[in-house]
This record gives structure tokens, C-alpha cells and sequence, in this order.
């Protein structure tokens, strides 16, 4: 039966989040007054606006009919991430820090799809308080604006699924209570959890509180947004780099599995196929990357050794869990250094994570569907169904991992056709491509980890504000919107 | 509160989905998973595959934790096994399709307890007996009786011809001591009448009488009773088997089955019955076994449209009650519309008997009225109760909620608005939609 769409509870819903968004915004306020930065006014005006625009959308669409059907669910997604990033710019714009509109709008979406490209050259010279709302908009992302807002605020009612699905990553969702307000309330409160022992490990390895507290929000959200210019590399701290070396990888490790941890349920997390084939892949890719570091100096010392380890470890963690932080410079390698980091951006982490990228368990399955394609020349009347964690996986959903693949490919081969046609060249075109989509950061060439994106034309910059969207959804949710089937009464 | 489902069926996806809209979490569980596809997607509850019978299944569904376990799987014995399971791991309460009259028996309720099944349920047998009382009557859509037959909800379709066609509410025709009109059915909504409302032809109207008015109520609804001697019924479903043995003897019965091994255990199973082995939809075979001088039929194969059709043509061949088995809710209102006597939902029988396990208030009885999307409920008035605060007309009642009557000391009473609820008092209310929670509240 076909219903007319549902404007009202669109705005409804972005209307309540606004509030929602401004309330965020006034506890920049609070870091403001402590720096004594007079960044006040700016904050408080931004959630003023926020809180103002919210409430008349929320008087627009009253008395909303709250039934909605899937094509609402796509665009109330899509548009709260865009109405999210087009309200979180204004601190930026109203404080000078970024007087770009472009720019603005490129920094606060790469913040909240946890991206963390950056067009700042020098970040160290900001207000603290545009700092913490910087990372603040990673950390509110990470776990998903939908998510985090189910889990607070009451106002999804029944079509709370559908926007879960919207957002929510990987191609199986899992539930770990029947109501899906419950389940969102779990997540943030693993993910706080998480958050707050980093912030506690960091400050005891030696970061002041104001960067442990940025390094644990970007750090939990795989953002990669730092509060110093030369990223992680500014502590030269092997402990510090051992923290968030960790914490990168528990953020790119499925949420549920935590659940099942806390539940004393272990056989669920060490009979979890994606997080043996997460540690496996990590292993292997750090072992090729290390031959790339290697100098002639290198194995004279301890200390050589466990630093060309440590580098190529964070490297490989820091881009398959798709956050981006730097500790050097892979642009300084070999260019098997600058494919590997391609490869890794291009798989991300775990389904069920705050990672980006094509994720690994769409990964393990297509390497497994491929390879009994091979049994199946042998014994071509056998029965091979693909299993995963024991049970099988059914034909539609191996379908749909295969076409989400396909198209994720064939969008980084438009996209880098545009880049490169808007000006950029091959590498910057082809690295900021993949390194948008996945939500990592860092490309390559010029837009690699020691420089930013402040140097592309102003269209590449909206074109890859709006690939990391799509990315950070999952493609669908945002590429349904622009097919005729999604308007076709 | 926490309900693991066991079968996800008709009965169990339809109960899953009824109750997952009322913030009660739910577990469904099955063990193909073609049958929970998109469920979790698209409704608020959890999905598992597993099998009915395993420990480890059902613990991982949160058996042990729930507080009302159901097992609405096909097989009976099945469902017996998960019930002992679940109880044994720790659920608080459980409830068991069966399949088995004899279980019903009310000696062997304490029997079933110790092996830990608390509730039994008869989906088909439930649906049997509303068919033998809609036959009883039959110038009545529904007729449910509260209370030992103290109190009797009347469903009425009215034609032109009706005494109280085109009567407002507030011209006071209506006389309340006799009876009262608690809601009307008009097109596909369900009106709570106030005093400008007024009744027309076609409307279904829900009357709640003393069993003595009945008579009286027939006459202000311009109704004619026809006397049932005969019925034809289609399909040699369970629901046939069960309503061919529940039939009193006056009736004589015709079962038309197509398949021949059924109809040979039909003849077994019902002795009384004249199985006949041939499909109810060729007419020249009805007309054969003399539809004309049949005075119901009754459409029960597993195909509503089928069932549905079947019951027209009947109807056109000049039968005068007729009953079909709609298991498609969304046809119930077209059915509604094709002037089908009574319509018979069995999924939607079961989950309202199960819905009132679900409520925390004293509720001894819940019916559900297939065609009006609403609920008539039995509750029991306790002395901390809100609603024997005050007059009814004083009480703030939800809007679509209406009290029809209440039993005390085993006598029937009609509520007016002047009346004052007692303690102990049986309660009769109708409620639209999902009112039945917001009512919950005044009887705790």
C-alpha cells in the first residue's frame, strides 16, 4: 500500500536531535570559560541557533503520524548527518578559527563520519575550546548520531529499527536485546567505558588532560582528529603510542563482542571468526610493513627493532581501523608502504565497530565464497554453503555482500575520475578517494599524512564532504536516495 | 516484562508483532530462518534460530530469564518438551499449543504444572466453539458471554428496517436499563458512540445485555431469528473436525472434504457427519447435496480466499448464516464488507487468549472481536483500585474506552454513568486498538 511520504516526522525527529546537538554544543561552553578564551559567545550562539532551528522544525512537524516505511528511514539518516554537520560548522565560522564555508562544512563532516581529514596547517594555534569541539564531533559520530540519541532520548518510538538499520554497520545486524532502545544504551555504554579507561591510561603515560581527553574521543571513534599538528608522532612516548595502539584496535573490534565479554560468555568471542581474521590480518600486514621500515641502522639496537615494530604496528592498526592517526610518514616509504596503506583503508575493521571501510567480515566472506568456487570446479555437484561462526549464510545475504563491494568499488572509480577531472592528481585523486569512503584521513601524495586537504579545489572538497557520508552509511542508505525506483510513486 | 516465543507461525508472529508494539521485549524464536526473515528488521523485538527442543537454544534465547515462555510451534509434543525445558531453566510461566482435547480436562490441569506447563492453548478448538455460539444465534455477527451467561456483548449488523436506525444517542430511545450500545462498527472504524452520534444502516453495533433482553434487543434491531437445522461446512480442517463434534445433535451436519484419505479419517473422527468426498467450490456438487435447504455454511480450509468465496456464492444460493476462516487480517474488513456472517480468525482467537497472561491487572478474560480491531475484557475491581474512586462519568476514562456492564454477587448489571464501581466487582469493558493497557492502569 503506498503512503504519502512522511515529511512531518522527518522533521520531527531532526527537529528533537537539534536540541539534542545544541546541548552539545553548550559543553564546549564549559572548556571555553576554563581557558578563558572568550569563545563563549560563539558556542553559546551556535547552540542557539541550534536549539532555534530545532524547535521551529519540531513545531513544523508536530502531531507527525510516527509510522514510517524505509525510504523515510533513508532520508531522516542521511539528512540528520547533514543537518548535524551544517549546524556543527558554525563554531568555526562564527569564531574565525575557519572563515571558509567550504572549509568549515569539509572539517565538521570529516568529524563526524570520523574521518579526520583535516584542512587545518596549524592546529596548535586554535582555541582550545574549537579543538574539543572538533573532537567532540568525532567522538558524537563514531557510535552514530541515531545511536547515541536512541540511547538518551525517547522519541523513536517504533521506527526505531529502521533508523538503526539506516546506520548501523556490517551486513548482519545484531541485536543483544529485544528492544532496540536497550541495545543502543548498551553500546554507549561499552563505548563511554572504553573511552574513559583511555583517557585515564593516557593521562597516566604522561598526555595532559585536555589532549588525553581529545585522543580518547577520536581515538574510540577511529576519528584520527589530534590535537597537535604532527599527530601522534608529537610524543615521542612508546607507551602513549601503545595505548592508542590498543584502543584503535578494541574500537575496530565488533561492540556485541564486548557485550558477550562482560556477559562471561567467551566461547561467542573466541569462536568469533572476524575477530581472528582482524588479528591475522593485522599480524601479517605489520610484518610486510616493517621490511619497508627497515634502515641499515635498524637492527644495531633494541631499541631500532622495537621501533620499526611499533611503527609499522600503529601504521597498519591506525588505517584498518580506518582512524588515521600518524606516527610517520608512510609517503616516506617505499611505494609497497603507500599499497599497503590502500589496502588496509580499503578493508577497514570489524562490522559492528566505530571503523569505516568495506569491513572485514564482508571480506571474509567474499575470500571464502571465492575460494569454494574453485572446490566447486572439482566437485561441481557438491554442496558448499559459505559458514560463518558456525552457522551458514544464506545465498541473499552473500548477494548482497557481493554487491556491496562491487559498488563500493565502482564509486571510488567514478569518484577518482571526478577528483582527478576537478584538478587533483592521480595519487591525491585515487588515495583521497579511498581514504574518504573508508573515513580514514590521510591520502596520499600531497594530502598524505604530513600535509592537509587545505590545498584541493573547492569542489573536491564538497564532493569528498559528501563520499565520506555515503561511506560512513554504508552506501546504501545514502546512494538509495538518488535512484528513480526510490521516487517512483 | 520478557516473552520468549518458541514457532514463529501464524500464531507466534502475529502475538510476536502484537506485543513488541507494547514494550514488552521479545524473543522469537524458530528453527528456519527463512520464517524470521526481515522480522527483526522491521519490528522492535530479536530474532533467533535455534531448535524448539534443544537446552542450549532456548538458553541462549533467554529462557531462563523470561517471564512468560510460548511454545506455538505445529507439533504438540514439541511444544510440551520446550515448556518443561524452559521451566526447568527458570522461566516463570508457560504456555503450550496443544492438540489434544483431553489435555484441557480440568483434573489433569495440576498434572500439566508438575511437569511445568502452566497454560494450555487450543487454537482450533477455541475457533470450534465460536463457530458452534455464532450458529446458536444467528441473526448475531458475535456473541460472547461474561460471567457464567450473567452478561452477553451482542454484535448486531442493522438494516433500514431497525428500530434504532437513524436514532441519536442523546434523544433518548435508547433504554439502559435494558441494554447498552457500547460501540459501533461504521465502514472500517470503530466509534465509541457519545450523545450525537447516531446509528446508521449498516453499522455494526455492539450491544452489552441481561441474557433475558435478548429477545428485546433483537426486536429494536429489526432482526428475524432463524432457527439452524442444518450446516454445511467446508474443508475437513481440525477447526471442522472440532466444530462437527461440538455441534449439538439437533444439527445436522455435511462435511465436504476433496482429499479421499482425509475424508476416510473424517469419518472415523466424526461419526455423526456425512463426509463428502468432493470440493465445496463446484456448485452443481453443493446444489447436489442440497444447499438450499442447508441453513449455514461454514468455510474452514487453510485458503481464506477460498473460504471467502465459497461462503458468497453460498450465500447467493440462498443459504442464510454463513462463517469463513480468514487467517489474512487484511481481508477481515473485505470480508466484513461481503456481508460474511461471522468471521473467524484463529490466530487472532489464540493471541488474544495469551495477550491476557501478559496483563499485570486481575483480568479474568480477554475476547477479541476479529472484525472491530478491538478487545472485550473481564476485569476484577480490587479495593486499591482507581476505578471505584468515582462515578464513571467522573472518572476520566480513556477515549476509546467504553464500560458496558459489571457483575456483582453473580448478578449482571448495565453500567450507567451514575454508577459507582465496587470492590469485587466484574468489570466489562470494551476497549479499541491498544487501550487495553491504558485501562490496566485503573483497575492495579
Amino acid at each position: 500500500m503506498y503512503r504519502d511520504f512522511n515529511h512531518r516526522f522527518i522533521l520531527r525527529i531532526t527537529g528533537a536531535l537539534l536540541l539534542f546537538e545544541s546541548a552539545f554544543l553548550l559543553t564546549a561552553v564549559l572548556v571555553s570559560w576554563y581557558y578563558s578564551e572568550m569563545q563563549e559567545i560563539t558556542f553559546l550562539s551556535s547552540a542557539g541557533i541550534s536549539a532555534l532551528a530545532g524547535g521551529l522544525a519540531m513545531v513544523l512537524g508536530r502531531n507527525a503520524n510516527p509510522v514510517i516505511g524505509r525510504r523515510e528511514g533513508s532520508v531522516i539518516v542521511t539528512s540528520i548527518w547533514l543537518v548535524f554537520s551544517a549546524v556543527g560548522m558554525l563554531p568555526y565560522l562564527i569564531s574565525g578559527s575557519i572563515p571558509s564555508v567550504t572549509d568549515a562544512f569539509f572539517e565538521t563532516m570529516s568529524g563526524f563520519t570520523t574521518t579526520g581529514a583535516s584542512i587545518l596547517n596549524n592546529i596548535e594555534a586554535h582555541p582550545y575550546s574549537i579543538l574539543y569541539w572538533r573532537s567532540l564531533t568525532q567522538w558524537i559520530g563514531g557510535l552514530g548520531i541515531i545511536v547515541i540519541s536512541m540511547a538518551l532520548l525517547p522519541i523513536f518510538g517504533f521506527s526505531s529499527v529502521q533508523l538503526f538499520s539506516a546506520e548501523a554497520t556490517g551486513p548482519t545486524k545484531d541485536k543483544i536485546h529485544p528492544k532496540m532502545s536497550e541495545t543502543a544504551k548498551r553500546l554507549l555504554a561499552i563505548y563511554i567505558v572504553l573511552t574513559i579507561a583511555e583517557f585515564l591510561l593516557l593521562k597516566v603515560a604522561g598526555m595532559g588532560w585536555f589532549d588525553a581527553m581529545n585522543h580518547a574521543f577520536t581515538t574510540m571513534a577511529t576519528g584520527g582528529f589530534s590535537t597537535k599538528q604532527l599527530s601522534a608522532g608529537h610524543w615521542d612516548s612508546p607507551f602513549i603510542h601503545y595505548i592508542l595502539i590498543l584502543f584503535m584496535f578494541l574500537a575496530g573490534v565488533n561492540f556485541t563482542l564486548f557485550y558477550f565479554f562482560i556477559k562471561r560468555n567467551f566461547d561467542k568471542v573466541s569462536t568469533n571468526q572476524e575477530l581472528k581474521f582482524y588479528a591475522l590480518i593485522v599480524l601479517v600486514f605489520t610484518a610486510i610493513l616493517a621490511t619497508t621500515m627497515a634502515g641499515p641502522d635498524t637492527f644495531s639496537s633494541v631499541h631500532g627493532i622495537e621501533k620499526m615494530i611499533r611503527d609499522s604496528l600503529f601504521t597498519v592498526v591506525s588505517l584498518i581501523t580506518t582512524t588515521g592517526y600518524g606516527s610517520v610518514d608512510y609517503m616516506q616509504l617505499e611505494p609497497l608502504a603507500w599499497v599497503l596503506a590502500l589496502i588496509t583503508m580499503l578493508i577497514g575493521a570489524s562490522a559492528g565497530s566505530t571503523a569505516g571501510g568495506m569491513k572485514l567480515v564482508r571480506v571474509l566472506l567474499v575470500v571464502k565464497y571465492a575460494y569454494y568456487e574453485f572446490k566447486r570446479i572439482i566437485h561441481p555437484n557438491a554442496v558448499f554453503p559459505v559458514r560463518y561462526n558456525g552457522s551458514i549464510v544464506r545465498e541473499d545475504v552473500i548477494t548482497k555482500v557481493l554487491a556491496f563491494i562491487l559498488i563500493y568499488i565502482l564509486v571510488i572509480i567514478i569518484g577518482t575520475v571526478v577528483l582527478a577531472g576537478s584538478g587533483m592528481g592521480f595519487l591525491e585523486s585515487l588515495g583521497g578517494m579511498v581514504t574518504c569512503i573508508s573515513d580514514v584521513g590521510p591520502g596520499l601524495g600531497s594530502i598524505g599524512p604530513a600535509y592537509s586537504f587545505s590545498e584541493i579545489p573547492a569542489f573536491s572538497k564538497w564532493f569528498l564532504s559528501i563520499v565520506m557520508l555515503v561511506g560512513r552509511l554504508e552506501l546504501f542508505t545514502v546512494l538509495v536516495i538518488f535512484t528513480p525506483v526510490f521516487w517512483k510513486k | 516484562m520478557k516473552i520468549v516465543i518458541v514457532g514463529a507461525g501464524e500464531v507466534g508472529t502475529h502475538l510476536a508483532k502484537l506485543l513488541a508494539k507494547e514494550h514488552i521485549d521479545i524473543t522469537l524464536m524458530d528453527e528456519d530462518p527463512e520464517r524470521l526473515r526481515d522480522l527483526d528488521a522491521n519490528y522492535d523485538l530479536m530474532t533467533r534460530t535455534g531448535l524448539p527442543n534443544s537446552i542450549k537454544d532456548l538458553r541462549e534465547a533467554g529462557s531462563q530469564d523470561a517471564d512468560l515462555f510460548i511454545a506455538v510451534t505445529p507439533l504438540e509434543s514439541v511444544n510440551m518438551t520446550a515448556c518443561m525445558i524452559a521451566d526447568n531453566l527458570g522461566a516463570k510461566k508457560t504456555l503450550a499449543r496443544i492438540d489434544n482435547p483431553e489435555y484441557l480436562q480440568p483434573q489433569n490441569k495440576e498434572f500439566f504444572k508438575k511437569l511445568g506447563v502452566d497454560y494450555l492453548i487450543y487454537p482450533e478448538m477455541l475457533a470450534a466453539q465460536e463457530i458452534v455460539t455464532s450458529l446458536e444465534i444467528t441473526w448475531l455477527r458475535q456473541n460472547l458471554s461474561f460471567c457464567n451467561g450473567e452478561l452477553i456483548l451482542l454484535g448486531i449488523k442493522v438494516r433500514d428496517n431497525a428500530l434504532i436506525v437513524g436514532k441519536k444517542f442523546m434523544s433518548g430511545f435508547f433504554d439502559h436499563r435494558r441494554y447498552r450500545i457500547v460501540a459501533i462498527k461504521r465502514n472500517n472504524t470503530t466509534i465509541i458512540p457519545g450523545g450525537a452520534d447516531e446509528i446508521m444502516a449498516n453499522d455494526i453495533v455492539y450491544f452489552i445485555a441481561r441474557p433475558e433482553n435478548i429477545n428485546f434487543v433483537r426486536d429494536q434491531a429489526g432482526k428475524v431469528d432463524h432457527k439452524i437445522s442444518s450446516a454445511m461446512i467446508m474443508g475437513g480442517s481440525r477447526i471442522a473436525q472440532k466444530t462437527a463434534q461440538s455441534l449439538p445433535a439437533s444439527i445436522n451436519v455435511k462435511i465436504l472434504e476433496k482429499d479421499i484419505e482425509r475424508s476416510y479419517l473424517l469419518a472415523e473422527r466424526c461419526n455423526r457427519a456425512l463426509i463428502i468426498n468432493g470440493d465445496a467450490r463446484n456448485l452443481e456438487l453443493l446444489r447436489d447435496e442440497g444447499i438450499h435447504e442447508t441453513d449455514a455454511f461454514i468455510a474452514v480450509t487453510s485458503n481464506s480466499e477460498a473460504n471467502i468465496l465459497a461462503c458468497m456464492a453460498a450465500k447467493r444460493l440462498g443459504v442464510k448464516k454463513t462463517v469463513a476462516e480468514v487467517e489474512n487480517i487484511d481481508y477481515i474488513m473485505l470480508a466484513e464488507s461481503m456481508d460474511i456472517g461471522t468471521v473467524i480468525n484463529k490466530k487472532m482467537i489464540a493471541a488474544s487468549y495469551i495477550y491476557q497472561l501478559t496483563l499485570d491487572a486481575d483480568v479474568l478474560d480477554v475476547r477479541t472481536l476479529t472484525s472491530a480491531d478491538a478487545e472485550v475484557v473481564e476485569f476484577v475491581a480490587k479495593s486499591s483500585s482507581k476505578i471505584i474512586r468515582s462515578r464513571i462519568k467522573d472518572l476520566r476514562l480513556p477515549a476509546n474506552v467504553n464500560i458496558g456492564g459489571y457483575v456483582r454477587n453473580g448478578e449482571g448489571f448495565i453500567v450507567s454513568g451514575d454508577t459507582v464501581i465496587q470492590p469485587d466487582d466484574h468489570v466489562i469493558c470494551f476497549c479499541v486498538a491498544s487501550a487495553i493497557r491504558k485501562l490496566e492502569n485503573f483497575f492495579q
